[in-house]
């Protein structure tokens, strides 16, 4: 059997340009080898390629531009994820807010506390030293005048015939 | 604009989004392939016209129920061709074969649009070749051939846009390539003769 005789006829090529793989193996082995079928092939190809290449740079042209729809007011079930978005974001900031409105609260209250109770230290500590150093009884008397006579006594330890001529 | 698939992708996952820039984008990507389409399936440039707005209008709309954003293409095509299967329900016998005067509008207007008027006389050449092969096929064989080598869609898209086998797809493809072969005018257009 010569080559010749193993040629595709027409029917054959064109099944080839549909698709290769549906040729059967002989047929396709040969395709694969034989440059006069492959030829033949490639000239039914360029054939169609040229036809569609054509087809489409000869088609007018769209003269007029395409309008779309207008965009839809957006429906409030659209606009959820920005509703939770912005609940969420009010929750952060009072959250943040909170937490800082407790700290600081809870910062004057201790050094408040701690000025009281450094307030009622000292004053306890005055009590105490007062009570622990607590003047005799004399003392009062030096400084309020309880014995008048105590200055006469000194006027005439000081100048003893005026405090006589007074007293007569 | 979008130049690859993953460009696309990306505009399609925003536009589904919500995005209006994307979306129109992605109307600016497949204009001229929509309207092409509808165009060689209506042979109108005004109706081209009417039913491309409309087909952009049913995607912008139901985007959101397109599953594999990379399959934006077929998906598109799929919208278009049933949009232009209603047009041909309504349309009457004469206006879906459309005129002489529609015909020679559409080469006027394809002149216009190349900016190339002396070649109109040429572009209705192929358009009439190309009408004559297309007639000549059945209803599946021609839009089995018009998406494969036109719209330049794969096998297996086809199968989709069609919602056939692949192997039946095959067998249309076939039977349109042998009719195209058959068709001494158009050879004579691809040899480079007219153009
Ligand atoms: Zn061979």
């Amino acid at each position: 059997m010569n080559s010749k005789n193993l040629h595709l006829n027409e029917d054959q090529v064109i099944r080839s340009v549909v698709d290769e793989n549906d040729l059967t193996a002989t047929v396709g082995s040969h395709l694969s080898t034989c440059l006069v079928c492959q030829g033949k092939k490639q000239q039914i190809e360029q054939q169609l390629s040229t036809l569609g290449r054509m087809a489409r740079e000869l088609a007018p042209l769209p003269r007029r531009e395409v309008r779309l729809p207008f965009d839809k007011p957006r429906s409030l079930w659209s606009w959820r994820p920005v509703f939770v978005a912005g609940f969420a974001a009010v929750l952060l900031i009072a959250g943040i807010c909170w937490y800082a409105l407790v700290t600081t609260s809870q910062e004057k209250m201790m050094s408040q506390i701690m000025r009281e109770t450094k307030k009622d230290e000292q004053l306890m500590a005055e009590i105490y030293a007062l009570e622990e150093y607590a003047p005799v009884d004399l003392y009062p008397d030096i400084s309020a005048e309880s014995d008048v006579g105590y200055f006469d006594e000194f006027l005439r330890f000081v100048s003893p015939l005026e405090a006589n001529q007074n007293a007569v | 604009m979008a130049d690859t698939y993953h460009d696309v992708t990306d505009l399609v996952e925003k536009a589904r989004a919500g995005n209006r820039a994307s979306l129109e984008q992605l109307v600016d990507h497949f204009h001229k392939d929509v309207f092409r389409m509808v165009y060689y399936r209506t042979y109108s440039p005004m109706d081209a016209e009417d039913l491309t707005q409309e087909i952009f209008m049913k995607m912008s709309k139901s985007l959101s129920s397109l599953k594999d954003a990379g399959s934006i293409r077929p998906w598109l095509f799929r919208i278009a061709l049933n949009r232009v299967r209603d047009f041909h329900r309504k349309k009457s016998i004469l206006s879906f074969f459309g005129t002489t005067t529609e015909l020679e509008a559409a080469a006027q207007a394809t002149a216009e649009n190349h900016n190339n008027p002396a070649n109109t006389m040429m572009l209705k050449e192929f358009q009439s070749q190309f009408r004559k092969l297309t007639d000549s096929l059945s209803q599946r064989e021609r839009e089995v051939f018009m998406l494969r080598f036109v719209d330049h869609l794969g096998i297996r898209e086809i199968a989709g846009i069609l919602k056939k086998g692949e192997s039946t797809v095959k067998t249309h493809l076939y039977r349109a390539i042998k009719k195209f072969r058959q068709n001494p005018g158009l050879h004579r257009l691809l040899k480079g003769e007219l153009l």
